[in-house]
């Protein structure tokens, strides 16, 4: 298992107008979400029972268009399961996610003014709206995490996993997949592209939930943590976990 | 004041040993925590556990821009326009307007009731009765039981003498804040335990006694009048930019010095 | 989407009366802007431009394409503006709202009209092959003066901005990636940037620079002075049904002239401390020890 990024950046708060908002950096992607609500929804958007989650994503050049459409729609049903809708019959939850940066890949010229939204982004996608909404103090029902895996076939032996695979290991990848984990521990969004077996997916699976799910390090288990700390790859839970105690800590510090 | 507890993030399990558990009371569940039965407590939002052994209670500590209506909050809504029997109004930007019944003001008939032009400020309390999630949001601007209005009713009303209280001061200004700092500032006592004390600095000595009026509201809005439009801005500023920064009482009463100064 | 409510009537009041004694709700003098900031990203051609409340993030981007057909010798060169919910959640995607026209329309006058890009030179096979350089503006944040702060921003992303390099050999027009060979900057001519006034009182007698949102709502007029440091005038929109006194226009123009000069060191400023930023470890950086030596 091989990692290219280095460690994720968030910041919370930083769209003083917004309900919540946050500025999320990882792996080359740079993604600002705010996020207003409960508010008043459309007629057509109203339901009698539950808060309408709106998830809005907006490339960083050019116009939206069907893929944006259906990253949407895909985090849109994720996003539901996360917040209490229950708790604001006929309201809006509306979360919009602008791409502010994403890597580029050096050796294509690649077509922008119809830009099309790459699959790795997903998990960036994924957690700026999370933190968005815990920046927002919408009601959740538990946070989540998310990150996203290449898998490598070699000629020969087993195939080797890419953490937060670049824009060249997605193009040379035989599959890639995005997987979210809630805090629960539980599988919130599976998305796959390319050819793999039930086998490979189970690795990943594995994988990605060791990243996205690792418990936070005991003190008794902190040393070996330490010590393994270069080959487990980035650790989503803990810096979720160190995000929001930032947060709380500078909205508490009148206690 | 209650002992503090540990961060929590929405869906974490608290320990049982955190629980406040009294021998006769309820325990209470305040916001940003969900029971689920039979016996699972968990918290919705992020922020700090705080329990109240006496009270048997507990609830989540956390800042927020956006207001919630809950029963018997003070709050500071604008109207929007008037309907057969009741003014519509906003608690807060985008959300689904409140209503506040033409009777519910201090002595009010049908022949007495205040005409109250949209766009007016209005200080009222959400009714007991209401802020069901499945119903807009009730107001009032008089007590159930004395039958007074308590300070409540239009404020800084412009143009009209029906107003009760503080008609007098001007129209004021209107200052957003955030929600948390709204509930410090409506604290009994917010100096012990909200660690604010920019108003009273403020009137006091170090704003060289500056006359002003305000009326807090747990929406996230701040109203202050004055007959002095100088000095209502000087106080808008001091609030606003205590919440912004996050400033401790000795950061408060610099800032006060400070804008005293700037603004001679 | 919910609609926008308008202020207060206290608030409304409040404002032009504070006015009339010279004074403005974040304490600013008439023509003080907000604390204004400029950032570029990792990427050529993105800034992001920070105006008090106000957070615009413009990104500039080329690809080769086909020019009009009544134009072979230009390239093309757009301004896309669209309002997106994060700005306010009364703005609806694809439903274009009268601030977002008006916004679109001043950028389109100021940067695109007065030349600022050369258009030619996006010209690679006259009729047949040319560049395409679009700029996106994205309002992040809106408390007011959106156009003042969105036409410097998408000023500096262009300026900001590199293109692939190309090359013409035997009528074969290749393009390189960034990998091959270092892009280069577009040929600019002069940077445009807004003023924008805002006139309150009965006759429009009090006129503010970098008006807040809540300003915004409760001003009786606006004008817009697109110019350059040279102060050539690039356009003048006049906003609102209120009359202004010519006289009043006047000083206001020249008072933009100063601002737009801050301006345009402000962005300069920035080019130069993030081109050091990327120089880091090479040629310069090299130069820099031996001097310290």
């Amino acid at each position: 298992m091989t990692t290219t990024a280095a460690a994720p950046e968030a910041a919370l708060g930083v769209l003083p107008r917004a309900d919540g908002s946050a500025n999320y950096s990882h792996a080359g992607y740079t993604v600002t979400g705010s996020v207003n609500g409960p508010i008043e929804a459309q007629r057509r958007d109203e339901h009698a029972y539950e808060a309408h989650v709106d998830v809005v994503i907006r490339p960083a050049a050019g116009v939206g268009g069907t893929r944006e459409r259906h990253l949407e729609s895909i985090l849109q049903s994720s996003l539901t399961q996360l917040i209490l809708v229950k708790n604001f019959p006929r309201c809006l939850v509306q979360i919009v996610l602008q791409v502010e940066d994403s890597p580029e890949n050096d050796y294509v010229n690649t077509k922008l003014v119809q830009a099309s939204l790459n699959f790795a982004i997903m998990p960036a996608l994924m957690q700026t709206a999370v933190l968005a909404l815990l920046s927002a103090g919408v009601p959740m029902r538990a946070t989540a995490t998310a990150t996203a895996i290449a898998v490598m076939r070699q000629e020969e032996g087993a195939p080797t996993l890419v953490v937060d695979p670049s824009t060249r290991a997605i193009e040379t990848a035989q599959s890639a997949h995005v997987l979210a984990f809630t805090s629960h521990g539980g599988l919130l969004l599976a998305e796959s592209e390319g050819d793999f077996t039930v086998k490979e997916w189970d690795s990943v699976y594995d994988t990605a939930r060791e990243i996205c799910c690792r418990s936070a390090p005991t003190k008794e288990g902190m040393e070996m943590v330490l010590d393994e700390e270069a080959t487990r790859g980035p650790d989503m839970r803990q810096f979720l976990q160190s995000t929001m105690e930032a947060k709380v800590a500078k909205d508490l510090h009148w206690k | 004041m209650a002992p503090d507890g540990p961060l929590v993030l929405p869906g974490e399990t608290i320990d049982p040993s955190l629980v406040p558990s009294h021998p006769k009371n309820p325990l209470r569940l305040g916001p940003g925590l969900r029971h689920i039965p039979p016996t699972d407590i968990v918290p919705t939002v992020a922020g700090q556990l705080i329990t109240n052994p006496v009270k048997n209670s507990m609830w989540i500590e956390y800042n927020s821009n956006r207001y919630i209506p809950s029963p018997n909050d003070l709050i500071l809504a604008q109207i929007l326009r008037s309907t057969t029997d009741a003014y519509l109004c906003l608690i807060t930007p985008y959300s689904a307007p409140a209503t506040l019944p033409h009777l519910a003001f201090e002595g009010a008939t049908k022949k007495t009731r205040p005409q109250l032009a949209p766009g007016q400020l209005v200080y009222a309390r959400i009714t007991p009765a209401s802020a069901n999630r499945h119903m807009d949001p009730e107001l009032e601007c008089v007590s159930a039981t004395t039958g007074k209005a308590d300070g409540l009713g239009p404020i800084g009303v412009v143009g009209t003498t029906s107003g009760s209280g503080s008609g007098s001061t001007g129209p004021g200004c209107v200052f957003d804040i955030s929600l948390g700092f709204a509930r410090r500032l409506l604290m009994a006592r917010s100096r012990e335990d909200g660690g604010v004390g920019v108003l009273e600095m403020l009137g006091g000595e170090e704003g060289g006694g500056l006359a002003f009026e305000t009326a807090v509201g747990r929406n996230g809005r701040v109203w202050v009048g004055s007959e002095s439009a100088r000095t209502v801005v000087l106080v808008g500023r001091a609030l606003q930019e205590t919440d912004r920064a996050g400033l401790g009482m000795e950061g408060q009463r610099r800032l006060v010095k400070k804008l005293v100064r700037e603004m001679k | 989407m919910p609609r926008e409510v308008d202020p207060s009537l206290n608030e409304k009041q409040f404002v032009t009366q504070a006015l009339e004694e010279n004074l403005r709700l974040d304490g600013r003098e008439f023509d003080q802007y907000r604390p204004l900031e400029l950032t570029f990203g990792e990427q050529y051609g993105v800034a992001d431009v920070t105006l008090g409340k106000t957070r615009i993030l413009a990104k500039a981007t080329a690809e080769v394409t086909v020019p009009y057909a009544d134009r072979p010798l230009d390239g093309i060169f757009t301004i896309a503006t669209e309002l997106s919910p994060m700005t306010s959640p009364s703005f609806e995607v694809n439903r274009p709202t009268e601030t977002e026209v008006l916004l679109s329309r001043l950028l389109e006058k100021t940067v695109r009209r007065s030349g600022a890009l050369d258009t030619e030179s996006l010209c690679l096979v006259a009729g047949q092959k040319c560049w395409s350089v679009r700029v996106d503006v994205h309002a992040l944040s809106h408390d007011g003066n959106l156009t003042d702060a969105a036409c410097l921003a998408v000023v500096a992303a262009l300026r900001h901005f590199r293109k692939p390099d190309t090359s013409m050999d035997a009528g074969v027009l290749t393009v390189y990636t960034p990998a091959e060979r270092e892009p280069v900057p577009l040929s600019w001519l002069h940077s445009p940037f807004c003023v924008t006034w805002s006139f309150f009182g009965e006759e429009g007698e009090t006129a503010v620079l970098d008006a807040t949102w809540l300003e915004e709502q409760v001003r009786v007029g606006s004008c817009t002075v697109s110019l350059n440091r040279h102060g050539e005038i690039c356009q003048i929109a006049k906003l609102g049904g209120t009359p202004v006194n010519a006289v009043v226009l006047l000083q206001c123009t020249g008072v933009a002239l100063a601002k737009v000069k801050e301006f345009d060191e402000l962005v300069d400023r920035r080019l130069t401390e993030d081109l050091k930023r990327r120089d880091k470890g090479g040629f310069m950086a090299e130069l820099r020890a031996e001097n310290d030596r």
